[in-house]
Order: structure tokens, then C-alpha cells, then sequence
């Protein structure tokens, strides 16, 4: 352990500008978010997007200010990780028991397990799928009808309509052995529509109007439909979802970081890098491009079962091309291979549309505007991709 | 039954009539930018709209009554109009994705085809609701049992004198022959003092101008057009272009009349064939691109180093 030595041979940064840092990040990010969330007014929301506009402006202009804050993360983990979770779990207790802000929460917490599983396609591995809806669609269908028809209780539906949704990924996988980019594009397009087509036409899907009544899950006696109730604080019942899609998103957040660690990650981004150099070092690209699509597809239906659940109906509408696009804007909007940069891209254009309600009729037209002017202005995402770091002192 | 196979052939070349002046500007665009411009769709859809509203203007200023000569006018205006909106489209925004990577490119214009989208919704009044179009004509012809539509004829014939006037300028013209020469190589073609921007700009205007044709008739083959109606038509003309093998103008024929083809049987011989037509035509999009990844009439792609 040479390198360790060296490091330790060096003078040891004050940990105090760190942690101060850290807070600061965290508790900012998270008060800008909640007064985001409870904002009402015109003036007030708008307000608080010059705010981020500002300081992502900031942040385009001194990337010193990036570098800073990236480090302080890196040399105090323990600290930082401990306050997120921390932020996490009482973040409930401050939206003043409104189950708005909550729903908000909890779509955003979806959309974000579906960018980062779209990401280790699109992110690592830099293959294109616009079938992200789809596989969420087939998660969801697959464990509202086990709900439904056989009375399968929400836990077990879970790993099925992975395993189902899975199954289909490898499928849409099998011809990305052969075709590329634009063509491959077009395939999972193809894929997408023709999925959300027989969801319509199916009679035992429920056609165009879906599916209706899907019981609350239950854990222990609670059932998820109940206002949670602890220390006198009562949580509104989208409480229960939020904490189980925030554990779904440190799952989806946990899988990212060992896979990107992993031969697996390594291989993807070397698929990205260039596919023949990749195959020429001997990496099964067939194997691992598909290996992209499965994990996209298993993860997708984490997140459409408890879609499913959580509304208790769906209908094939809720998983069309244009939630594939959305999620693929995401991605790219948030910063390919950056897992902050996606959930922030996933956050981001799910608040967007609604907050920006306040103006009505003009609202894709704004949401549409934006993603444009973002992806000219900044190219490489909110937060661009790290070079990646192989230990030892940087 | 003869009259009836007869009648879904007309249809079937109605259909793939239409499809192929979408997908041309798909082709023609990938072909000479390699972008992918999946707005395009859109962008045409524009076309009935301001037809539209020319009709509504004339109707009301000069004519009370103008019938067919109105509606050519309209249509003609349309052509023009939206061609140069495909131009001021790609001055916007398209052209700042020259140099970045094909997924951004792609992306920003689906983004753009929301925003084309929603401006058609919110500028034509009650935009949202589906608006009913004028038939060019309801003339039929017989001919023994068939019964022949003049507006089927009509498609027909200008779309092979589209596609016609389109050869003709990409192989007889100095314009095509520019035009070919910034598809072949942007760089050298600058060295023979020819000035890419300009060629893109001309590009982009005959291919939003032959879309908005194609989004013309099919509203009318329809008979009401809705804001978005081009989301269909463009993943219908972009699978056309594709599958026939994206930068080659006959592969878009060809894929066009395939993709027709499909949706006319299928809604010939299936029982409630039309809510399946998109099934079997992105069936037939994957099949085609499993057995042949780079489209029917495409260049195989060799991988360099």
C-alpha cells in the first residue's frame, strides 16, 4: 500500500472547510428542494428557478467551485453519506403533512430508479433505448395482474415482474447484436409502441382503460394506504411510498456504484469508448450489451410495480414512447454515467412540468424550450461525467 | 372480391404515397447532415394548419366562396411556409448539434417536437381540439366495379412527381450535384468553394417542403387533422427511411411501400385490423431490421479502426 503511505505522508486537510461544505451542500440542496416542493405562488417559483439557474450559471463559469465541493464529498464519505440519510428519512416530517409535495416526491423517486437504469445503458455503455417505458409498463402490468387475478401479495409480485420484465429486456436485447446506433434506436421505438399498442388492444390487460383497484400493499400489520403515525407526527399515506421508492433509489444508487466498480461497468465503458477495441481486448460485447439491457429492464419494473401500487391503477397511457423519451431526456439533461447528475435530471423535469403549471397552457412548450436551451448551453449534463478514479491519491 | 383487392391496392399506394414524402425528408436530411431529425414529423404537420388557416383568411377577405382554387393556393402557401419553417428550424437549433454526438442531436429534436407541437396547440385557436379538413376533391371515377377516387389519383400522381422532380435535382442540377457533394464529404466539398451552410439550409427547405405535401394529403385522406397527428406520421416516415436503409432515397420508396403494404393487409384480412396496424408495422420494423441491420437498400457499415 505505497500509495497509502504517500497520502498519509502528506499534511492532512482540515476537516472542518470539509464537513462545513458537506452540510452545506446537503442542507442547501434539500431546503432549496423542499421550499421547491411547498412553493405555490407564481413569484415564488419562479424566484427560486433563477435561483438554481443562478447557480448552475455559477457553476458553468468556475469549475473550480465543482472541484471543491466534489472533493470535500470524496475526503469526508462517512459524514456526508450518514446527514443524506439522515435528510432522507425527516424529510417527510417538514413538507407540513402535505400530500402533494409527498406525490411529487415519490414520482420523482420512480422516475430517478428508471434514468439510472436507463443510465448503465445510455451512461455507461452508450447504447440508445427508447423502450425504458415499455419495461416499466411490463413490470407494472405484470404485478397488477398477479394482484388482481391471483391475489399475489406485493412482495413476491416484485421480483416476478423483475424476472418477467427481464426476460423481455434480453429479448430487446437479441438484436442489438447486429444493428447500431440510429438503427438500433428505431428498434427499441419499434419495441415500445408495439408493447403499449397490445396493452391497448388486449382484452385482459383491460384495454384502453387498464387496470383498476390494485390493493395497498401491507407490511407487518401496516397497510400502505394508512397515514403513518410516529412521535405524534402524522404522515399522510404517501409517506409509506416514499420511504419504499427512496429504498428503491438507494438500491438503484447501490447497484450503480458496485457495478461501475465492477468488471461489468468497466466493460460498458469500454463498449462506450469504442465497441471494436472493446471486442479486440476480448470483452463479449453481444453478452454485455445485452447484459445493459436486462439490468435497464429489471430495475424499470422495480420502479413500475411500485408505480402500480402506489396509484392503484394504471393504463396503457402511463407508459407511452414519450415517458421513454422523457426518461432518456432525463439522463442526458442530468449528465451521462453521473448518478447524482441523473437523479438531479430525473427531479428536475418530473417538478418541472408540474410546477410550471402556473402557466397553464404554455407548459410543454416551456418544459420543451428548456431541454433544448440545456442541452445548448451545457452539453455535457448538470453534472458531467468523472473520470474514473482508480485509487490511490488523486 | 376483384373490385375489393383492386380498391386496397389503391389504398395500399395512397398510403405508401404518403409515407414516402415524409420519409424522403427523413432520408434526404440523414443522408446529407447525418442527423436525425425526428421532429420532422412535426415540422410537416404544420403544414395542414397553415392551410388552414390561409383558407379561413381568404374565405374571409376576398373570396366568400373560393372552393378548389382556394385550397390549391392554401396548399401551396403551406408548402412554402413550412419548408422555410424547416429552415428557421434548423437555424434555431439543429445546427448547433452539428459536431455532437448522434443521441444528443436526437434527443434535442424530439424536445423540438414537442415545442413545434405545442405552439401549433396554442397558436391555432382551440388548437387542441381535432379540426376537421377540407377533402381536396370527393370525385369518384368508375371504372367497372372499382370505384376510384380523384383525390387517391391526385396523391398518386404528385407524389411521383415529387419524388420525380427530387431525382431530378439531386442527379441533374448544380444544386444536386452540391447538394451530393456536402452528403459525400462536408470538408472537401468546402474546398471546391462550396459553402455547406447554404446547402444545409437548402436541404432542410425541400425536405420540410415535401413533408409538408405528405402531412397535406394525409390530412385530407383523413379528413381532420389533430396538433399531434405528426408524432404518427414522423415514427411512420422515420421507420419508412429507416428500414429501406437511411440515406438512400429509393430505400425510402421502398421502405414506404413495405410499411403501406403491411398496413393495408393487415387491415384488409384481420378481424379489427386497423387497432393492430401499429403492431404488425413495428413487428415488421424489427424483423426487417434483424434480418438486414442497416435497412434493405442500406450500405453495410464495415467497422473501422
Amino acid at each position: 500500500m505505497a500509495n497509502h503511505e504517500l497520502s498519509l505522508a502528506q499534511p492532512r486537510p482540515a476537516t472542518g472547510p470539509d464537513l462545513a461544505i458537506v452540510a452545506g451542500v446537503q442542507l442547501g440542496g434539500a431546503a432549496l428542494l423542499g421550499a421547491f416542493l411547498l412553493g405555490e405562488k407564481t413569484a415564488v417559483v419562479v424566484a427560486l428557478l433563477a435561483v438554481m439557474g443562478a447557480i448552475f450559471a455559477l457553476l458553468q463559469l468556475r469549475p473550480g467551485l465543482e472541484e471543491r465541493i466534489v472533493s470535500a464529498f470524496r475526503a469526508q464519505r462517512r459524514p456526508a453519506l450518514a446527514l443524506g440519510v439522515g435528510i432522507v428519512l425527516a424529510y417527510p416530517f417538514f413538507m407540513q403533512g402535505s400530500s402533494y409535495a409527498l406525490h411529487l416526491l415519490v414520482i420523482a423517486l420512480l422516475y430517478s430508479v428508471l434514468a439510472l437504469a436507463l443510465n448503465f445503458q445510455l451512461g455507461s455503455a452508450n447504447i440508445p433505448n427508447f423502450a425504458t417505458g415499455a419495461s416499466y409498463g411490463i413490470g407494472a402490468y405484470t404485478s397488477a395482474l398477479l394482484a388482481l387475478n391471483f391475489g399475489v401479495s406485493f412482495w413476491l409480485t416484485l421480483p416476478v415482474a423483475a424476472v418477467v420484465a427481464t426476460i423481455f429486456g434480453f429479448l430487446l436485447g437479441f438484436p442489438s447484436m447486429r444493428t447500431r446506433e440510429s438503427y438500433l434506436a428505431l428498434v427499441t421505438i419499434a419495441f415500445g409502441i408495439v408493447v403499449h399498442q397490445l396493452l391497448n388492444n388486449f382484452s385482459w390487460t383491460g384495454g384502453p382503460n387498464g387496470l383498476v383497484g390494485i390493493p395497498a400493499p401491507t407490511i407487518f400489520g401496516h397497510s400502505f394506504a394508512q397515514p403513518i403515525e410516529v412521535l405524534g407526527f402524522r404522515l399522510p399515506s404517501q409517506a409509506n411510498f416514499y420511504y419504499l421508492s427512496a429504498a428503491l433509489v438507494a438500491l438503484s444508487i447501490l447497484s450503480a456504484k458496485r457495478l461501475h466498480d465492477s468488471r461489468v461497468g468497466l466493460a460498458w465503458n469500454a463498449l462506450r469508448a469504442d465497441p471494436l477495441a472493446a471486442r479486440c481486448q476480448g470483452i463479449d460485447v453481444v453478452w454485455y450489451k445485452m447484459l445493459a439491457f436486462g439490468v435497464d429492464a429489471f430495475l424499470a419494473a422495480f420502479a413500475g410495480t411500485i408505480y402500480a401500487f402506489y396509484v392503484s391503477y394504471i393504463s396503457p397511457d402511463n407508459f407511452t414512447f414519450l415517458v421513454s423519451v422523457t426518461i432518456m431526456t432525463m439522463v442526458i439533461v442530468g449528465g451521462m454515467d453521473n448518478t447524482l447528475g441523473v437523479i438531479l435530471g430525473a427531479f428536475l423535469l418530473t417538478l418541472l412540468p408540474e410546477k410550471l403549471r402556473i402557466f397553464a397552457d404554455y407548459r410543454l412548450l416551456f418544459v420543451g424550450v428548456i431541454v433544448i436551451l440545456f442541452l445548448i448551453l451545457r452539453p455535457q449534463g448538470l453534472f458531467p461525467q468523472r473520470p474514473r478514479h482508480y485509487g490511490g491519491p488523486q | 372480391m376483384d373490385a375489393l383487392v383492386a380498391q386496397h391496392l389503391l389504398n395500399w399506394l395512397v398510403l405508401g404515397s404518403i409515407y414516402t414524402l415524409v420519409a424522403l425528408g427523413f432520408s434526404l436530411l440523414f443522408g446529407v447532415l447525418d442527423v436525425i431529425h425526428f421532429s420532422h414529423g412535426d415540422v410537416s404537420m404544420a403544414a395542414p394548419f397553415v392551410a388552414l388557416a390561409v383558407i379561413q383568411a381568404v374565405t374571409v377577405t376576398l373570396v366568400p366562396d373560393g372552393g378548389t382554387a382556394t385550397l390549391i393556393l392554401a396548399i401551396l402557401a403551406a408548402t412554402l411556409v413550412v419548408g422555410l419553417f424547416g429552415v428557421l428550424v434548423d437555424w434555431l437549433v439543429i445546427r448547433r448539434f452539428r459536431a455532437a454526438p448522434a443521441m444528443m442531436a436526437l434527443v434535442a429534436t424530439v424536445a423540438l417536437g414537442t415545442v413545434v407541437r405545442e405552439l401549433i396547440r396554442t397558436l391555432y385557436p382551440q388548437g387542441s381540439n381535432p379540426k376537421p379538413f377540407p377533402a381536396l376533391t370527393t370525385e369518384v371515377l368508375r371504372l367497372g366495379e372499382v370505384a376510384v377516387p380523384v383525390f387517391s389519383l391526385i396523391v398518386i400522381f404528385v407524389s411521383v412527381a415529387t419524388v420525380a422532380a427530387l431525382f431530378w435535382l439531386l442527379n441533374r442540377t448544380p444544386v444536386g450535384l452540391r447538394i451530393r457533394a456536402v452528403a459525400e464529404d462536408r470538408a472537401v466539398a468546402r474546398l471546391m468553394a462550396i459553402r455547406p451552410d447554404r446547402i444545409f439550409a437548402i436541404t432542410f427547405f425541400i425536405a420540410s417542403a415535401i413533408g409538408a405535401v405528405g402531412a397535406v394529403f394525409f390530412a385530407s385522406h383523413a379528413g381532420v387533422v389533430r396538433f399531434d397527428f405528426g408524432v404518427q406520421l414522423g415514427l411512420i416516415g422515420f421507420s419508412a427511411a429507416v428500414i429501406g436503409g437511411l440515406g438512400s432515397m429509393q430505400g425510402a420508396i421502398l421502405g414506404s411501400l413495405l410499411i403501406a403494404g403491411v398496413d393495408t393487409t393487415v387491415q384488409m384480412t384481420i378481424p379489427d385490423g386497423a387497432s393492430y396496424r401499429l403492431v404488425f408495422i413495428f413487428a415488421l420494423v424489427i424483423l426487417v431490421l434483424v434480418l438486414k441491420p442497416s435497412g434493405v437498400l442500406g450500405k453495410p457499415v464495415f467497422e473501422k479502426v
